[in-house]
């Protein structure tokens, strides 16, 4: 009976320094081998821890096995990964967060595919991380802050300095002016109405005019006219030829060619002629003087 | 006023020397050795069973609320680090405490007060028998032992059913409750636990103990003890809970 409880207890410790072990292995590692070793540099501020999860692709392959702070702002991050995934060349390192309550996880995203993988214990280059929940809620804070400002020149300005009061009265005019804009339009509805109707009347009379004419006559109208328009262009051509002559006419006239020519430009002919004419006004003066002189007028 | 506060000092340092008689009887293992394997099958090995299954329903529990108080938006495997959390560091150890302190802490205080109200002690004195030696320090090493090991079994229980019922209750899968298991997980939330164990397996063993080793007043005393040990364990083990997270859980975080 005591040898019994003897096992039995063994048995039961043993058993419980078994789950024990294995199971904070298993949390921890994600599996009981440890995996190799791979290194990544991350800025300070990071927020990586160990045990904090490894994703390839999104798919957990291994666990941060330790942080090292340097004293050149990096910490140097040594992380795990399972024996059976392979890292491909070209990986880049990412620090991301996991989940919204501030846990960050190691992103591992592969360029391409490659059929060549990153040895152990090599280190893999990181790349720009995400904004974390840190940086969107500085950014949610400004945000706030500029909301905040924003809200207290609001209140300042309406209500402090009256800006509601003043915002009543512009639309308490507005509504005045809408109604007389409304009487207005509805004036403009009358007048166009009105327009219409005459324009209506108007094309009624225009389409019964159009209605009216014979078109026959209207052929015949402008076969005459077209008529009229050839006589006239001969005429024209009549009175062209005319005036050319008309023009040579006055040119020798001018020149003082011909009796007319001369008569008009040579002034010894108008001096005769001014001449003959004092000769026979003094004539003319005395016939009217003696006119027995000249006219000798016998009857029988 | 003054009597009842002298009285309770007197209480404290009654079990204050019961506990230097405990220290003292340390120094005699020749006379509790075999007994304390025998007390470790019956606190640990059979109360193993009723562990499991008290672990079993709760982890189950955990995990069914965990899942249905989640908002909309919550990555599904925060059920997973929150079962993780509430078994292992705070359901598993105390429900593990307070099912032990009614099954194994009665079972002691009725023990220890029968043999008391017998006069057994008394005979264990006469044939020069240390009675603390052989019959207390026996079941406080199986305590300290055992309430740890059956903690364990509990959290692997009630973490593995939480598992079970996310998956096949809720439309957390596999995958999502096994990442947020994993999630910030450091070994020293096992150790947190099994420390924790331990006190409460300590508190079991020494508070019920004494509640049976002082008893008087025949068969009525016996039952008086025992309830009394049960309510006096309980309360101990919840205010040493307590003490126990403020000093140990700043140390938890990953």
């Amino acid at each position: 009976m005591k040898k019994r409880d003897d096992v039995l207890v063994g048995i039961v410790m043993a058993l419980a320094l078994a789950i024990a072990i294995v199971g904070s292995l298993w949390l921890a590692r994600g599996g009981l081998t440890k995996g190799y070793a791979l290194y990544a540099k991350f800025p300070w501020s990071a927020g990586l821890k160990q045990g904090q999860p490894v994703l390839l692709g999104g798919v957990n392959v291994g666990y941060v096995d330790e942080v090292e702070l340097r004293q050149d702002g990096t910490v140097l991050t040594t992380f795990r990964v399972g024996k059976t995934h392979k890292v491909p060349r070209g990986t880049v390192a990412t620090v991301i967060p996991n989940g919204i309550f501030g846990d960050m996880a190691i992103a591992l995203t592969p360029v391409g595919p490659n059929s060549q993988s990153i040895p152990a214990n090599d280190t893999i280059p990181v790349g720009a991380s995400p904004p974390g929940i840190a940086q969107i809620t500085s950014k949610a804070d400004s945000i706030a802050t500029s909301v905040n400002a924003i809200t207290s020149s609001f209140q300042q300005e309406l209500v402090a300095d009256g800006g509601v009061a003043d915002m009543r009265k512009t639309l308490a005019t507005s509504n005045q002016l809408m109604a007389n804009m409304n009487r207005l339009v509805s004036q403009f509805a009358v007048i166009a109405a009105e327009q219409n109707r005459q324009l209506t009347a108007t094309q009624a009379s225009f389409r019964q005019a159009t209605s009216g004419i014979d078109s026959a006559k209207i052929d015949s109208t402008l076969q005459n006219m077209r008529s009229a328009s050839a006589n006239l262009a001969v005429l024209s051509a009549d009175f062209r030829q005319t005036s050319a002559r008309l023009d040579s006419l006055v040119m020798k006239m001018n020149q003082g060619d011909g009796t007319v020519g001369m008569a008009l430009n040579d002034p010894g002919a108008y001096n005769d002629l001014r001449g003959v004419l004092q000769r026979m006004d003094s004539l003319l003066a005395d016939v009217k003087r003696d006119p027995r002189r000249y006219i000798n007028l016998k009857i029988f | 006023m003054t009597r009842q506060v002298a009285a309770l000092f007197a209480r404290v340092g009654a079990r204050a020397y019961f506990m230097r008689d405990i220290g003292r009887a340390l120094k005699d293992p020749k006379t509790y050795g075999s007994e304390t394997i025998r007390q470790m099958r019956n606190i640990g090995v059979d109360s193993l069973p009723l562990a499991m299954i008290v672990a079993a329903f709760i982890g189950a529990v955990t995990a069914f609320q965990t899942r249905y108080q989640l908002f909309g938006g919550v990555q599904l495997s925060v059920v997973g680090l929150i079962s993780r959390q509430s078994i292992i560091l705070e359901l598993g150890p105390l429900l593990t405490g307070l099912v032990l302190t009614g099954r194994v802490g009665a079972r002691i205080t009725a023990e220890l007060g029968t043999m008391r109200v017998t006069e057994q002690i008394d005979a264990l004195e006469t044939l020069a028998y240390d009675p603390v030696a052989y019959l207390i320090v026996p079941r406080l090493l199986a305590a300290l032992v055992m309430v740890p090991v059956l903690t364990i079994f509990a959290n692997a229980v009630g973490v593995g059913t939480a598992f079970m019922t996310a998956v096949m209750a809720t439309d957390v899968s596999a995958a999502a409750f096994s990442e947020g298991l994993r999630l910030a997980f450091t070994p020293f939330q096992i150790v947190y636990s099994i420390i924790k164990a331990t006190i409460f397996g300590g508190a079991i063993a020494f508070f019920c103990s004494y509640e049976g080793f002082t008893t008087t007043a025949g068969a009525e005393g016996v039952g008086r003890s025992t309830a009394q040990a049960v309510v006096v364990t309980s309360v101990a083990i919840l205010v040493l809970n307590a003490l126990t997270a403020l000093l140990l859980a700043p140390y938890l975080q990953a």
